[in-house]
């Protein structure tokens, strides 16, 4: 049977942000997948080079909507390094109870929008009505939804007064209940079963190859986290694991992010009820030794890294940006080989892409197993030939 | 290997690649030259471990385009190579034949910086928009953006 090309996106229902795929399908089966998600590029990192620390921050928050807190984190954290700034305690208890804040909200949207995907519109219900609790969390701490805006060079903007801890407290048990129910409804609840079970396998041999990280990489059995690899914030002090899975497919993806809430949930009870007193900030100074750094942070959706150069003034020389969805793209176009076409939303979603952080392509030869890409040409000269050895996997 | 790493380790067995100095507790950093990049990288994934790339990051530091492969591995260390490239000419060969994911960071250096990667296997556009023009580099320091040209968006409107 000849290949045919479907082409899905940029503008299409069935996506949430902007990308585009080219898939080259034999039957229902997919053969190979071109993506092209150069829709988003804004230049951040030139626009971080020409403004002063103070208003670099709110720029990183706004290089994505969910994981705000992690980008202006990553970089504060690689300034007060170069800097040498020891922030006190209590900021970095803040900081974490954000950050993890925000995995619970990232994993809580993505858990809802994977059952949306696979129709299962009422865990979807279920799962952003308790993210609204999460939200509110947020929302009485930092007074956004969004973006934050806690962070500063030195410290955070913002303290924490009894009443917040003591409200966000009360909202923790029922949604450590809800989450336990998730966790159960994951491993049991048929509709999800049949959808993720064994779809967009990834061997932990290629999730290594591919570089894939976060939920990504530790469902097919890879244990990196930066948070266990490289401490910093205050997950040395808290009590929480590496959440591991051996299945690979989108159900040990999901398995893998309901876990993670759990973890999160006690490191943030855990950080609520331990945070220490004193100072939220140190003064910092205006410019910044010459230096470079390498900062990384265990975002919601994997590591992510902020080469941050510095060369003495009060602006940066050059911040590098990589976000945790350029590092899964290859491993997508790995694992939807020999998928059907109907579980693309499915499998793509399974890396929880961010596309504003990231826009790239890449593509992947079923045959040789090599990432790489060709150009459209080729593509079609390739349809057209309509050589078996093409077609035949 | 999945025992610490030390940089006494790393030093002895990495000298004819280069200057081996530790920069954090758990940062090596490794500069080399660009012909020695894809030995050098090799070498640490062959006797360290370090088979999991970070991340390319590129600088331009106005004198030379500075390239520097972050690496770790299962003992959790990290380690950068570095290099620097004229200016005029930037050419380096492609690590994507051993590190997979490298590619597509490859293609994005070359946007923005225009460094060309020998035997990439297909070093096309990625994060620029199609309209952009050939032979502009927006991440070097030097590039300005030049008022009569045409970056893309919707011609006549101010991008």
């Amino acid at each position: 049977m000849p290949e045919v090309v479907v082409s899905i996106g940029p503008h299409h229902p069935a996506l949430k942000e902007p990308v585009n795929f080219r898939v080259i399908a034999d039957g229902e089966k997919i053969v190979r997948l071109e993506l092209d998600l150069s829709y988003n590029h804004r230049g951040v990192e030139k626009a971080a080079e020409q403004r002063d620390f103070i208003r670099v921050l709110p720029l990183m928050e706004r290089v994505c909507g969910i994981c705000s807190h992690s980008h202006s984190t990553a970089f504060a954290k690689g300034i007060e390094e170069i800097m040498q700034l020891e922030i006190p305690p209590r900021a970095q208890y803040i900081r974490t109870i954000i950050a993890e804040l925000e995995r619970m909200h990232s994993h809580l949207l993505w858990l809802g929008v994977a059952a949306h995907l696979i129709g299962f519109n009422t865990l979807f219900m279920w799962t952003w009505r308790d993210r609204e609790a999460v939200q509110d969390t947020l929302e009485e701490m930092s007074g956004n939804r969004v973006h934050y805006g806690m962070n500063e060079v030195g410290g955070v903007r913002r303290d924490l007064t009894p009443e917040q801890l003591n409200a966000a407290l009360a909202r923790l048990p029922a949604l450590e209940e809800r989450v336990n129910k998730y966790v159960v409804m994951v491993n049991e609840e048929e509709t999800m079963l049949i959808r993720f079970r064994g779809v967009g396998r990834l061997s932990k041999e290629e999730a290594l190859r591919y570089g894939t990280v976060g939920p990504t990489a530790r469902a097919s059995g890879i244990d990196y986290d930066v948070r266990k690899d490289d401490p910093y914030l205050a997950y040395k002090d808290a009590p929480w694991n590496v959440v591991t899975d051996t299945h690979g497919d989108v159900y040990g993806r999901t398995r893998v992010r309901v876990w993670e809430l759990q973890e999160s949930l006690r490191i943030v009870r855990f950080c609520l009820e331990n945070l220490p007193e004193g100072p939220i900030r140190v003064p910092a100074p205006k410019n910044a030794p010459k230096g470079e750094i390498l900062s990384r942070y265990e975002a919601p959706r994997g590591e992510l890294a902020h080469f941050i150069r510095t060369n003495g003034t009060d602006k940066v020389e050059r911040v590098d940006i990589r976000t945790p969805t350029l590092a899964n793209w290859t491993s997508v176009a790995m694992c939807l080989v020999n998928q059907n076409i109907a579980d693309i939303p499915v499998i793509v979603a399974a890396i929880d892409p961010c596309l504003s952080c990231t826009s790239r392509i890449t593509l992947l030869d079923n045959h040789t197993k090599k990432a790489g890409i060709i150009s459209f040409d080729e593509l079609v000269r390739r349809y057209r030939s309509r050589n078996p050895e093409d077609v035949q996997p | 290997m999945t025992g610490p790493l030390t940089l006494d380790m790393v030093a002895g067995k990495m000298k004819e690649f280069g200057v081996s100095e530790q920069v954090r507790n758990n940062r090596i950093r490794i500069t080399t030259t660009p012909e020695k990049v894809h030995d050098t990288i090799r070498t640490v994934q062959a006797m360290f471990g370090f088979d999991r790339l970070i991340t390319i990051s590129a600088v331009d530091n106005t004198m030379t385009l500075e390239l520097v492969y972050h690496l770790t591995g299962p003992h959790r260390m990290v380690v950068s190579i570095a290099v620097g490239l004229p200016r005029e000419l930037p050419a380096i060969a492609t690590v994507s034949d051993i590190l997979p994911p490298a590619a597509i960071y490859e293609r994005q250096i070359h946007d923005l910086f225009g460094i060309m990667f020998r035997g990439h296997p297909g070093l096309a556009r990625i994060v620029l928009n199609e309209d952009w023009p050939d032979n502009e580099y927006p991440l070097r320091k030097d590039w300005k953006p030049n008022p009569d040209t045409f970056y893309g968006g919707i011609k006549g409107e101010r991008s």
